[in-house]
């Protein structure tokens, strides 16, 4: 395996003091030359909480020349992605919008934007709705208790498929999983798809992270076979043996040694990193020793979530893994507070919902102004970071992003709590499977959900559903249907239709919207 | 060092089950069957269970076969360092230090509750899981303490023995032969047979062996499942039984990882080995060694502190600088230490009862501070703590556990009724309650400029759906200490603050009277957190929620509340009758379930 190359722009953009740790990838600059293998295709999939942010923060205002098509039994809409430039930045909307050197017309041509897609009943509290285990929530309302059958991530399923990863020589980690737990689960036994479906411990420690996808260069006297084979052995006789087990017993062996194999394997890895130096400043230390405090200090956010975002570039460049899900728990705000009960749970108000009392420390223009910080913030200093990163990245005709899927997807959609219209930003083309630069709208524009008054600034309609979402991405990276398709319509994730009255998605999905979830979504496919 | 808290009182309970107040049978009509007996329950499939403060044991119940438990990362990295002290005593810290690469590589535990509380009593040890990273990091690891341990020869002539570094290689195979039986005995926690010798040296094949050869031997045994988990086959003889007592060792391994959170010592092996562990003298008196030896104390330590964690108590210096808070706090500047100070007393406070014979009630109602910076002890406005006695705060209005910093202080300029009433309900009473409705968000109210947190709390919570758990359920336990400031330090007024410039807008009067429902039988009234605290004691629920907690951290799982009755009611009989919290905590070890394994599912 050889090395994709970095560009002098990255290295640049790391001697500038953007990040600490891109100085250990300019390396690579001058002994590696050849581009990753054409065909090899790549998820990163970022997940943030809460959402919340209003429709006009979030989508373009009026694109211009909207193409439309009947889909669904409903009217839905494309255009190209609208950028705007104003006193140095580039403006989508006022969350999708960054420096001009950050988000550049060739990294807006890379863009997707997709509104209308919705979980079909009330879903809030979720950490692990991005990927399509929707049971993986707090349990809220009688539609998140009714969810009790937790399901592997679409990460996960990528992450064994023979389909994505058709051949594993290289591979030291089948996916990369960061930040917060419960965004990605799989089975204990994911060698045979058995057992318990079990959330997988993330790890933000970029160091640590960069450990397992980093290989040093052999030493030229360690020619001792590894013991893992005896190791096996062990567990076999443990399993086999004549001592009494109980039937729990032996699954989770089975599963420990389905384990051992992916190890067994993993030990026969040959790969090289090229003279990558292991970087050393990780994020645990920047988060640590940020001086204002790390949850007000943006700069230091934005530092953590570069080392992160430098460890998912090295393991593609060292193709040591092409999957990474990231569940950030960080609020990139000003604002020093409750977050989940003063901002998330007030963010429809077009006003500070508390006039003179003493619940918010620091006052503020309103709990919205806050949210469309954050997640402008987050788009500039986490998303863009690593589109940008990757787009930096030489890759056959292309660039690493143009072999990537980068999905940024938010807890709810326009209000708190609510899973409709959850806005999709998406990056590169996912080996040329994704027309890119679009802002593509699938709602049902006769289809209200929440209508906008005093108390709620918020229009919403209801649209697709999001489990066709889940399925085109599967799709797109090169899974069969009979690897994650099940039950009595298309897509990934459960489909229960809410059976509560006050939802505002309750009974608007029809037969014609069910009938085309295993499709690809429209417009979407080059 | 004495205890010199009052004696505990006999608890009483009230026989109010046949007196409901219209108050309260207003309050729960919109929320029955939430908490309170059973009986008071109605029918119905959106109905939670009633909080269980009986368990009643069936002797016959089977629990359920339970899967093969690992160590929890605590326990497998303590274990290691065990190991590594026993082969090379004079050299453990050095070896350590080797390897930091490998083990800061290891998966921490995900503190869980396993579709329990989200928030509150999370244990580590509920965190069962084994994926990808454990089985690598572990692989990873033993290798490195393989070849730390060997390498160079006064290494390996302590951990292997002189006869492998002598000048003598016929003695090699049983040097090797030996070490296996030795070093394996700790390592697997079981006897190790002559089929294990052959099994375990075949990496190093024949003599004449070298560094390598003996690394290896080390790091195929601590790959063994018999070490990453705890492996129980039961006594022999009750294979057609569904559950059978463990064996010696076995029981030796269960009694060092709760107390110790590591492996069995040089005594409990000795006991082990020769059976005396089986005797019921032999492991009573293996209980109260352990029980007695101050690794207990870490591990109690970390029970109580997942147990009582205020998870939602924020960093309390990250606000200094913004307008209300400063107000708020006045010459006062919390460090960032000061958060990790408080939850550090409340755990501090547990193991001080707990070591000196103090009950349940001690620790619960304790008027003591253990305050050991002068930052926190300011707050209580006492000495730090230092040894020997704790200082007693000499405020009648601290009630004891509940008005201990910990559960007052925010990290804002405003006190939070609804968290302190939602910790309360949950992790100490082990109430359920509702999630929040999906309209909680979003709630505009208009209050007097002069309202009170508690005007302000009710108008916003008290209504519509929110109020039918708020106003019965959350808030009143909340309110009742609202004569502490967001820094837990005592008020007569609450002082308001304008958010954006920090000013002065005027003082608000402060009301802790509340209607608490701790049973929700019970109509009385609590003046403040004292009488709070007395209502709380007298109910069976605070010790039926300890007992639950407990045997979560015990067994590493949730309970069922029939099948594991009779380990739970041991438990909870031990409280009940007043015993010191060390009597309790040793209780679960005594009791029939703690010394078997069930094989059995129905």
């Amino acid at each position: 395996m050889k090395n994709a190359k970095l560009n002098r722009r990255l290295f640049l953009r790391g001697a500038a003091g953007f990040t600490l740790a891109l100085p250990v990838l300019p390396s690579l600059l001058e002994d590696e030359a050849e581009a990753a293998p054409t065909g090899v295709r790549r998820f990163v999939a970022f997940g943030t909480p809460h959402g919340g942010v209003w429709p006009q923060n979030m989508y373009p205002t009026d694109p211009q020349g909207p193409e439309t098509m009947t889909y669904g039994g409903h009217q839905i809409r494309r255009s190209d992605l609208p950028m705007v430039a104003n006193n140095g930045r580039n403006i989508i909307s006022p969350v999708l919008s960054a420096a001009s050197d950050v988000l550049t017309e060739q990294i807006r041509s890379k863009l997707n934007l997709v509104r209308g897609l919705d979980v079909t009943f009330y879903l809030a509290h979720h950490r692990g709705g991005h990927l399509g285990n929707y049971a993986e929530n707090d349990g809220n309302g009688m539609d998140g208790q009714a969810l009790t059958q937790h399901r592997p991530t679409i990460d996960q399923i990528m992450a064994w498929s023979d389909n994505f990863y058709p051949n594993l020589s290289t591979i030291l980690e089948r996916s990369l999983v960061i930040g917060r737990p419960g965004m990605s689960a799989n089975w204990s036994n994911p060698g045979s798809q058995s057992g318990v479906v079990q959330n997988i411990t993330p790890e933000s420690n970029s160091l640590v992270l960069f450990n397992r996808i980093f290989v040093p260069d052999d030493d030229p006297m360690e020619t001792r076979p590894p013991i893992v084979d005896r190791v096996i052995d062990d567990y076999h006789r443990l399993r086999q043996g004549n001592r009494r087990l109980s039937a729990e017993y032996r699954r989770r062996l089975d599963d420990h040694l389905d384990r051992l194999d992916e190890l067994q394997r993993k030990l026969n890895v040959a790969v090289s990193c090229g003279d990558i130096p292991v970087p050393t400043v990780s994020s645990n230390e920047v988060q640590n020793q940020a001086n204002p405090a790390f949850h007000l200090n943006a700069s230091a956010q934005a530092q953590y979530w570069s080392l992160l975002n430098d460890v998912i570039v090295a393991a593609f460049i060292c193709d040591t893994s092409r999957i990474a899900s990231v569940l950030a728990g960080t609020y990139h705000s000003d604002y020093d507070g409750d977050w989940h009960q003063e901002i998330a749970h007030q963010s429809e108000l077009p006003t500070w919902p508390f006039p003179n009392t003493p619940l918010p420390d620091n006052g503020g223009p309103s709990p919205q102004a806050y949210t469309v910080q954050h997640h402008q913030r987050f788009f500039e200093d986490v998303f863009l970071d690593l589109v940008g990163k990757l787009d930096a990245v030489p890759d056959g005709d292309g660039t690493l992003l143009d072999r990537t899927l980068v999905q940024w997807t938010q807890e709810c959609g326009s209000r708190t709590h609510d899973p409709i219209e959850l806005p999709i930003v998406t990056a590169g083309s996912g080996d040329e499977y994704f027309r890119t630069g679009q802002y593509v709208d699938y709602r049902n524009l006769n289809s209200p959900a929440h209508n906008a008054n005093g108390d709620n600034a918020v229009d919403s309609h209801t649209g697709l559903v999001y489990n066709q979402w889940l399925g085109t991405v599967c799709t797109a990276m090169g899974l069969d249907k009979n690897e994650y398709e099940s039950g009595q319509y298309g897509g990934y994730g459960e489909l229960i239709l809410s059976s509560e009255g006050w939802y505002a998605g309750q009974g608007k999905y029809p037969s014609a919207v069910l009938d085309v979830m295993g499709e690809e979504l429209p417009y979407l496919k080059s | 060092m004495k205890l010199t808290t009052s004696p505990t009182p006999p608890r009483r309970h009230r026989p109010w089950a046949v007196v409901l107040s219209p108050l309260a049978a207003a309050l729960l009509a919109a929320c029955t069957g939430i908490i309170g007996s059973e009986d008071d329950a109605p029918n119905g499939p959106d109905v939670p269970p009633s909080t269980p403060t009986d368990f009643n044991c069936d002797p016959n119940a089977v629990p359920d076969a339970l899967p093969l438990r690992r160590l929890s990362d605590t326990q497998y990295r303590n274990t290691l360092r065990d190991l590594v002290a026993y082969a090379l005593p004079a050299e453990s810290t050095a070896v350590m230090a080797e390897i930091e690469f490998q083990t800061a590589q290891l998966v921490a535990d995900v503190a869980a509750n396993d579709g329990g509380d989200q928030r509150y009593a999370k244990f580590s040890r509920l965190d069962q899981t084994v994926q990808q990273s454990h089985i690598d990091t572990g692989y990873y690891a033993a290798e490195a303490v393989g070849a730390a341990l060997t390498n160079d020869p006064a290494r390996i002539a302590t951990a292997i023995g002189d006869c492998a570094t002598d000048a003598d290689p016929g003695n090699d195979d049983t040097c090797l032969d030996d070490f296996v039986r030795r070093f394996g005995e700790r390592v697997l926690r079981r006897p190790i047979t002559d089929e294990d010798v052959t099994f375990y040296r075949e990496p190093a094949g024949s003599a004449p062996f070298e560094a390598a050869d003996y690394a290896d031997v080390i790091a195929l045994l601590l790959n063994a499942p018999h070490f990453r988990y705890f492996v129980e086959h039961g006594q022999g003889g009750f294979d057609d039984d569904a559950v059978a007592p463990l064996e010696a060792y076995e029981l030796a391994s269960r009694l060092s990882y709760h107390f110790w959170q590591t492996m069995p010592d040089d005594a409990l092996f000795a006991a082990a080995r020769s059976g005396e562990l089986l005797s019921e003298d032999g492991y009573q008196a293996q209980v109260e060694r352990i029980f007695n030896d101050p690794r207990t104390t870490a591990s109690l330590e970390t029970f109580f502190g997942q147990w009582l964690q205020n998870s939602t108590l924020e960093p309390l210096d990250s606000r200094v600088g913004s307008p209300a808070f400063d107000t708020m706090r006045g010459t006062f500047t919390p460090t960032p230490t000061l958060r990790e100070e408080m939850w550090q007393e409340v755990v501090d406070s547990a193991t001080y009862y707990t070591e000196q014979g103090g009950s349940f009630e001690d620790f619960f109602r304790s008027d003591r501070s253990f305050a050991k910076t002068p930052e926190l002890a300011s707050i209580y406005g006492v000495e730090p703590w230092t040894s020997g006695e704790p200082p007693a705060m000499d405020d009648p209005a601290r009630a004891g556990l509940i008005t201990r910093a910990a559960y007052l202080a925010t990290g804002s300029a405003n006190t939070r009724p609804v968290m302190k009433g939602v910790f309360l309900r949950r992790a100490i009473l082990c109430d359920p309650i509702p999630p929040p409705p999906p309209e909680a968000e979003n709630v505009e109210i208009e209050l007097p400029e002069d309202a009170s947190t508690r005007e302000y709390v009710d108008a916003l919570t008290g209504g519509g759906s929110c109020g039918s758990c708020h106003t019965p359920l959350i808030n009143p336990l909340g309110f009742a200490t609202e004569n502490f400031d967001a820094l837990g330090r005592k008020r007569d007024v609450q002082v308001l603050i304008d958010p954006a410039t920090g000013d002065v807008i005027g003082e608000a009067e402060l009301d802790t009277e509340v209607v608490p429902l701790v049973d929700t039988t019970d109509p009385r009234t609590a003046a403040d957190a004292v009488e709070l605290t007395e209502q709380i004691l007298e109910s069976p629920k605070p010790y039926a929620c300890f007992t639950r907690q407990y045997f979560r951290y015990t067994f590493g799982r949730l309970e069922d509340l029939d099948r594991d009755a009779c380990v739970l009611a041991d438990v909870k009989r031990s409280l009940d009758e007043g015993a010191s919290l060390s009597e309790v905590l040793r209780t679960v070890a005594l009791s029939d379930g703690f010394k078997q394994r069930s094989f059995d599912t129905p």
